[in-house]
């Protein structure tokens, strides 16, 4: 629409070279001397508008023609001086401890939005094997830092935003970008799990949504990437479990919405993706789950999940427990209780767990004769709590 | 008697006169036959940039040209047919004429009419200065040149031209018409909303084909939203807002951004410009068609089932194809209340994927459920039924009970009530469904607390005890509780 009127100034439009008064002005104004070599072979890249981008807020602006960086470490020179100036340094970035002091190789960019591509310059951009080392250096300090672990999640939150941010502004959409994609929806859904454990801090609860927002976000990403590369080839290999993760999601109640349904969704996908294990078996449990089976829902969960899938899950299966002891509460027969014992079976999870989950809703629980615990049947005072529940893993038998 | 040649001069022999009407008959048939050839000469002879023509021509030609080959023109025939469009065009707005402005701007959906100015533009390259030169066009002049410029291209098959040429001069109509102050126009709006949309679907087609990225119809969706919001407002302009608005639902349906349908439904109905009942039906049953649609992918029953019920009623009786479309979406939202289709129904509207659902649906056979959405599954998960279906579960379910009840019965009154769990597993069993003793009775648990099953479990005794009066209540057009 607009965009037809409004022809966007090249990228990296110096003023401050225009002062030079050589025939390199002969050329159009509009064009940076350098770019003009660059053009030749990368022009056709250059004019394709970036499907990944247009719905990327993260940039503000769509992007009409793209930069390739040149920065060669994981912050450039002039924001690591303004930010040693202004004492911005995170823990992870301070030398030897000292808030002022930061080096090449403890600095990594940060994330920030800016309004316009005019303003940026390609010493600023990262590229490639300088993202991919930043992302390696990233992950390693989430295993092996002793910072608690909301100050690491924060952190490389943040940087991978940038990192994501870099990405999409020099339009890298091959095997690369979905390595470094898959990755970072690792980090994002192995904190998801970490972050749920530590419910009763109510700030932890805006740092799980942000999460999941982020997450899915890559997620969405991802996914466009996937379709891109399957125009050339076949399905990427990971591709199946990565999708599984966007159907998992819809375990948990309090998700952010994409916007749209699960069943507007699958509209979009294609037979191949549908017919894989990994999409049948988050399908299944999406079923399961829905009906109330719950006996199923755990068996299967147990049986067929992977790592990264039950990651992923884990912070959801208190609600569904949560759930299926108010099925057992109401459906019970008044003058028996219920043994604690089988529904930890059969909810794969610890007995005491269980006895503590029965509490955080509001039920009580009894020992009868033989010392058994019990949950007595027909309580009336069941209730999900406001401020969530707690994280059970699945215990396995 | 002497004719009128020899009552002048001196006596004329007659041979003459006759030579002299034969000479004239052959000149004459020399003429037709010289302007005959002169017709048939190529294009490029005349005084026009050959290069272009020819190249545009064979480009045409090479992109598989929907049309027939273009017809030989003249300079003057072309610019005859030009003229006449336009003042046609200038005639319809002055004279406040709808039906003639709307056929002058349906290049989709009415392309037949509209090609012979097609033709001329392709061979009069000069159509803009035409335009701009003469007083009563050039007032227009911002609708008439992109206009035309779409009509040439979508000639030319180049429907992402056409489409860019028809945007600007859909706004520039868009402006005039906010100028206006009836609605005479209206129906020429509407033709500009569908064709905007057909246009862009084209003209993305034709981007995909070749690689590029498909932006049109999402431009289309924003030009939809000001057309929308042109009509918006008190006047007797709104009566067109409903029309639009299912350009717009059509439009996000297709691009997969349905959640974008939530601010159009909001205009419609909450702001309190409208009052439904001022709206043509035609359009009220698409309006309800997709706002119904919508609430079935929310698991809305209730709702959707009165929106697409009225759909359905007011749907006119020869349109079977939107019947269908309806009933496709009716079906599973009914069948989620209980209330269960006939055979002929779905034999009539051809909705046979939903005949074993129903069968299975009446004699509980869980068996039959799974293997009809296995056997289905892509039509389902397309049409966005699929999880709707998946509920119909417990349906199932309740009714396969019922069944082991009522046969229990008719055995022994007495102990009806009292169903062991064992037995429901040994019928789930025999239907081929793997079942144990814990499953089942977290299915009768789940049945009792949504309130299809009237009782309680006694897991000690692994039986359960049913209520003695309607232990298995009907839905009767209610969901299932959630």
């Amino acid at each position: 629409m607009d965009r037809e009127t409004n022809r966007p100034k090249k990228l990296g439009f110096r003023p401050s070279k225009a002062p030079n008064p050589s025939p390199s002005s002969s050329s159009p104004v509009r064009l940076r001397p350098r770019e003009e070599a660059k053009r030749d072979s990368t022009s056709s890249i250059h004019e394709r508008r970036n499907p990944v981008l247009d719905e990327d807020e993260e940039t503000g602006s769509p992007i009409f023609s793209y930069l390739v960086g040149t920065c060669p470490d994981m912050c450039p020179a002039k924001e690591r001086q303004q930010r040693e100036r202004l004492r911005d340094l995170s823990v992870f970035e301070r030398l030897h401890g000292d808030p002022s002091r930061t080096s090449p190789k403890l600095a990594v960019k940060k994330f920030c939005r800016t309004m316009s591509n005019a303003e940026l310059q390609e010493v600023e951009i990262r590229p490639l094997p300088v993202l991919r080392s930043t992302l390696k250096y990233l992950m390693n300090l989430v295993d092996t830092s002793d910072q608690p672990f909301e100050v690491v999640h924060d952190f490389v939150f943040d940087r991978t935003r940038s990192i994501r941010q870099d990405l999409t502004r020099q339009n890298i959409l091959d095997d690369e970008a979905i390595c470094m994609y898959e990755e970072m929806v690792k980090f994002h859904i192995e904190s998801h799990k970490k972050l749920a454990m530590c419910y009763t801090k109510t700030d932890l609860a805006s740092l799980c949504y942000l999460n999941t927002e982020q997450l899915m976000k890559c997620l969405a990403t991802l996914f466009k990437l996937y379709d891109i590369h399957r125009r050339s080839s076949s399905l990427h290999k990971n591709e199946a479990e990565f999708y599984s993760f966007y159907v998992l999601l819809h375990l948990g109640g309090k998700i952010p919405q994409m916007g749209s349904s699960l069943s507007l969704w699958y509209r979009k996908l294609t037979l191949s993706i549908l017919q894989s294990n990994e999409m049948r078996f988050s399908m299944t449990l999406i079923r399961y789950s829905r009906l109330g089976n719950f006996k199923r829902f755990f068996t299967r969960l147990e049986a067929e999940a992977s790592d990264l899938q039950l990651c992923l899950v884990e912070p959801f299966l208190s609600e569904i427990r949560a759930r299926a002891i108010s099925y057992v509460n109401h459906s019970g027969y008044k003058l028996q209780p219920y043994p604690l014992k089988h529904l930890s079976d059969v909810l794969r999870i610890k007995e005491s767990e269980l006895e503590e989950l029965c509490h955080v809703c509001g039920l009580e629980t009894t020992m009868d004769e033989a010392g058994m615990k019990t949950l007595p049947v027909k309580q009336t005072s069941f209730s999900l709590p406001k401020l969530g529940l707690p994280v059970h893993s699945l215990s396995t038998f | 008697m002497p004719g009128p040649v020899t009552a002048w001069g001196p006596s004329i022999p007659r041979w003459f006169t006759w030579l002299l009407r034969l000479l004239f008959l052959l000149v004459a048939f020399l003429i037709s036959v010289v302007t005959f050839f002169f017709r048939r000469l190529p294009v490029s002879h005349r005084s026009l940039p050959p290069s272009s023509s020819i190249r545009e021509r064979s480009l045409g030609q090479s992109r598989q040209e929907p049309f027939p080959a273009m017809a030989y023109l003249s300079m003057g025939e072309a610019h005859r047919r030009i003229t006449d469009y336009l003042s046609r065009f200038c005639d319809a707005v002055s004279s406040q004429d709808a039906a003639t402005l709307s056929a002058l701007l349906a290049i989709s959906s009415n392309f037949a009419s509209l090609q012979a100015p097609a033709d001329a533009l392709n061979v009069f390259q000069d159509s803009n200065q035409l335009v701009n030169q003469v007083e009563r066009y050039a007032q227009f002049a911002e609708i008439l040149s992109p206009l035309l410029r779409c009509l040439q291209s979508y000639r030319l098959g180049r429907y992402s031209d056409a489409y860019v040429a028809f945007e600007k001069a859909a706004n520039a109509f868009l402006q005039e018409f906010r100028n206006w102050e009836t609605a005479w126009a209206m129906e020429a709006v509407y033709i500009l909303a569908l064709e905007i949309r057909l246009l862009a679907e084209k003209a993305d087609r034709e981007l995909s084909s070749s690689g590029k990225n498909t932006e049109k119809l999402q431009g289309a969706g924003s030009f939809l939203m000001k057309i929308f919001g042109a009509l918006a407002g008190k006047g007797p302009k709104r009566v067109g807002a409903l029309y639009v608005a299912c350009q717009l639902f059509k439009v996000y349906f297709k691009l997969g951004t349905v959640h974008l349908c939530r601010s159009v439904i909001r205009s419609i109905e909450t702001a309190r410009l409208f009052d439904l009942d001022e709206f043509p039906v035609k359009d009220k049953v698409t309006y309800m068609y997709y706002t119904g649609r919508l609430e079935v992918y929310n698991e809305n029953f209730t709702v959707a089932d009165q929106k697409l019920t009225y759909a359905l009623m007011h749907c006119s009786p020869n349109k079977e194809a939107n019947k269908r479309m309806i009933l496709k979406y009716l079906i599973p939202v009914k069948l989620s209340i209980g209330i269960l289709p006939k055979q002929w129904l779905l034999e009539k509207y051809n909705l046979m994927e939903y005949n074993e659902v129903v069968k299975a649906l009446k004699t509980g056979d869980l068996r039959l459920l799974r293997r009809a959405l296995r056997e289905h599954e892509d039509r389902f998960l397309r049409s966005g039924v699929y999880l709707v279906l998946e509920k119909l579960e417990l349906q199932v379910y309740q009714r396969l009970m019922k069944k082991i009840y009522v046969l229990q019965k008719q055995k022994d009154p007495s102990k009806a009530h009292q169903l062991k769990i064992e037995t429901a597993v040994k019928a789930l069993n025999w239907l081929g469904m793997d079942m144990d003793m814990d499953e089942a009775e977290c299915i009768m648990a789940i049945l009792i607390f949504k309130n299809l099953t009237k009782g309680y479990i006694s897991h000690k005794n692994k039986v359960v005890v049913l209520s003695k009066q309607d232990p298995f209540p009907k839905l009767n057009g209610k969901p299932v509780s959630s």
